[in-house]
């Protein structure tokens, strides 16, 4: 099994945690970085640090998801790496939008950790099977 | 003697010789006299031929005339009518006598006399205007240009007279006259502006016109449309000008400004029509001047006010949205965290510390699901959906299996529901707060929730029958409201009921219930066909 590197963009400590407690669960090779925002995110990446995917959260200072993703996808370099957006927001308009912007996957946070640790499970998963354009 | 003798003799021969020459004279001039005689005798003929003739010829003029032609002499006898005359007045000159003063209408004599003086003293009359009586006792009105006829001593020996009916044209008159007082009654008294322009002034215009602009009539009389109009406004009527020129259009409206005199500004709804003559240019404008100042500034502020709704609903809606998701964040995380104490800790914890984590995650679950209310509620009109033929059949027995109904309990369906046009979602969202209300306030031991139908022409109307608690009246009205339940329960959010009816608005229906306590509740509710 490949390993995979994940950037997790999201401003919530606990967010934060409930993520890394989950993949360190996981026991697989993969890494995760983080980044606060979008802006720490670019900074990272401009660093030479480049991930297999990104999973990013929607609502954020500074700059939000979806200003993220637009300026993301249009880096000619970059715009090939998978981002799945992970949020609270089932809001119809805001999921198409993802997706017109170029959103690789969208993911609701559910109440329940139990529940989220078995999404993010499944995603880890999603994507250890798929083929990745990793230079 | 002899002498004597010879000189008689000689003076008798004189005598002889002139009287001789005088006969020859004479004989010259009697033929002279013979000749002019026979000169005058044929120019005479001439002229009583050529007299005549005159005579005759002005008989026929006479005759021919349209106008009646009376000669009359000088007291008033008359003495020739022509045929006009003869009809207009019925009588007969050949075998009756008349005199015109029988003729004059009782009224009219003393203008008539007036009338006689003057044409005794001038010579003439002109533009008599007076009523007359014919033969009938009809009574005609007439108009009369008369002279008097003099002889060659300068006499006046007879009186003339044109006489012409203008019985119909005055009457017509009349009426017309008649027609243009109630017009311009209707004109002055309007409380609408009516302007008559040429050429971009003013030819006339009412009273209503004049109050609207503020200018006494002199003063508008020497202004110009220009005058009293905004630069701005011309290009909305210029289109419009053009058209009425070329005759594609007859009138056309606009909502214009107007200067006052005051310099207030006046907002009219103004009509232009053309007035076009035979040739169908425009001969004159029409202008019809509504003041809509009030209606415009009314106008004017409902925009603005639905305007700043519009703009407070959508803060509202951005802020139920961007509160809720604000508000779900931190409830993950409050989950998460209880969680981890719970897994992390379960050596440590005793029951009743994971007795009080467990109604903490209950708490947080509830929490969670009032945002999801508010969420709803805020997005019901605003969202547009897809809006398809949706099988209700279908959609409630898909919510059977999804909200938790309690075994005593079964939901009837006993005629099969119809597919009616709406979105899915919202229709979901309506029968399953419905349902899920149904279900949690039964306390028999077999407990019944049934669904039926019915429609007229607009509206299809359901009814949802539970044997349930019932609500009380007091409460019936309050219950449709945002976070009103009857009781505190750990399914009701308060929010469920009043999602419902914000639906049935939606598709522009009604709900009401019908509900007696202990023994259970129908809610009705209609949703307009096609909608």
């Amino acid at each position: 099994m490949k390993s995979l590197s994940f950037l997790l963009i999201e401003d919530d400590e606990i967010e934060r945690m409930k993520f890394q407690r989950v993949f360190s669960k996981l026991g697989k090779r993969h890494t995760v970085t983080t980044a606060l925002h979008g802006e720490e995110a670019l900074e990272t990446i401009t660093k030479g640090i480049i991930p297999d995917i990104i999973l990013l959260d929607l609502n954020m200072p500074k700059m939000n998801g979806i200003d993220f993703l637009k300026h993301f996808k249009k880096e000619e370099h970059l715009r090939y790496i998978p981002i799945v957006i992970l949020t609270t927001s089932n809001n119809y308009q805001e999921i198409k939008n993802c997706y017109k912007e170029g959103a690789s996957g969208y993911i609701i946070k559910p109440l329940e950790y139990e529940e989220y640790a078995e999404r993010i499970k499944f995603l880890v998963t999603y994507w250890e099977h798929n083929e990745i354009a990793n230079l | 003697m002899t002498d004597k003798i010879e000189i008689l003799q000689r003076a008798l021969e004189r005598e002889r010789k002139a009287r001789k020459q005088a006969e020859s004279i004479l004989e010259e001039k009697a033929l002279e006299l013979y000749e002019l005689n026979k000169q005058l005798k044929s120019s005479n003929d001439t002229l009583t031929n050529l007299n005549q003739q005159q005579t005759s010829k002005l008989k026929g003029v006479f005759d021919s005339l349209v106008d009646a032609y009376i000669l009359m002499d000088i007291k008033g006898n008359i003495i020739e009518m022509n045929t006009a005359a003869k009809k207009l007045f019925g009588y007969n000159i050949e075998t009756e006598k008349i005199n015109v003063v029988n003729l004059i209408y009782k009224e009219d004599i003393q203008y008539a006399m007036q009338s006689y003086t003057h044409l005794i003293k001038h010579g003439f009359f002109q533009n008599y205007n007076a009523r007359i009586y014919t033969k009938s006792k009809h009574v005609k009105r007439v108009h009369i240009n008369a002279s008097l006829i003099y002889d060659s001593s300068g006499i006046p020996t007879a009186a003339q007279g044109i006489i012409r009916d203008i019985t119909t044209e005055t009457k017509k008159q009349e009426i017309f006259e008649n027609q243009k007082q109630q017009l311009s009654i209707i004109v002055e008294n309007s409380p609408v502006g009516i302007a008559l322009t040429q050429n971009g002034t003013f030819i006339e215009f009412n009273k209503a016109f004049q109050q609207l602009l503020g200018y006494d009539t002199d003063e508008l009389k020497k202004m110009t449309i220009k005058d009293v109009s905004f630069e701005e406004d011309f290009p909305s009527s210029a289109a419009y000008l053009k058209q009425l020129d070329a005759g594609t259009i007859n009138r056309f409206t606009v909502s214009k400004r107007y200067l006052c005199k005051d310099q207030s500004i006046v907002w009219a709804k103004t009509s232009v029509g053309a007035v076009r003559d035979k040739n169908h240019n425009i001969q004159y404008q029409v202008a019809i001047v509504e003041d809509i100042t009030e209606e415009y500034k009314q106008e004017q502020l409902k925009k603005q006010l639905l305007l700043d709704l519009e703009k407070s609903n959508n803060e509202l809606n951005d802020f139920a949205h961007v509160i809720s998701h604000d508000l779900k964040s931190p409830l993950r995380s409050m989950n998460a965290l209880i969680y981890w104490l719970k897994e992390d800790y379960s050596k440590v914890l005793d029951e009743n510390a994971k007795d009080i984590l467990k109604k903490l995650t209950l708490k947080v679950s509830k929490m969670d699901a009032l945002i999801g209310g508010v969420l709803d509620y805020s997005s019901i009109d605003k969202v547009q959906q897809r809006q398809e033929n949706v099988n209700l059949q279908l959609l409630v027995n898909d919510i059977k299996k999804v909200i938790f109904i309690p075994k005593n309990i079964t939901i009837t369906i006993p005629r099969k529901l119809p597919t009616i046009f709406g979105d899915q979602y919202r229709l979901q969202q309506l029968f399953q707060n419905i349902l899920n209300n149904a279900v949690s306030y039964i306390d028999k031991e077999k407990g019944i929730v049934e669904v039926s139908f019915s429609e007229t022409n607009t509206h299809w109307e359901f009814q949802i029958k539970d044997n349930g608690i019932g609500i009380e009246k007091r409460h019936q009205e309050k219950i449709f409201e945002v976070f009103q339940s009857l009781e505190h329960s750990e399914h009701s959010t308060g929010i469920g009921l009043s999602i419902v009816k914000k639906i049935v608005a939606f598709y522009e229906g009604k709900i009401w219930l019908q509900s007696k306590v202990g023994k259970g509740t129908t809610f009705y509710f209609t949703i307009k066909k096609n909608s």
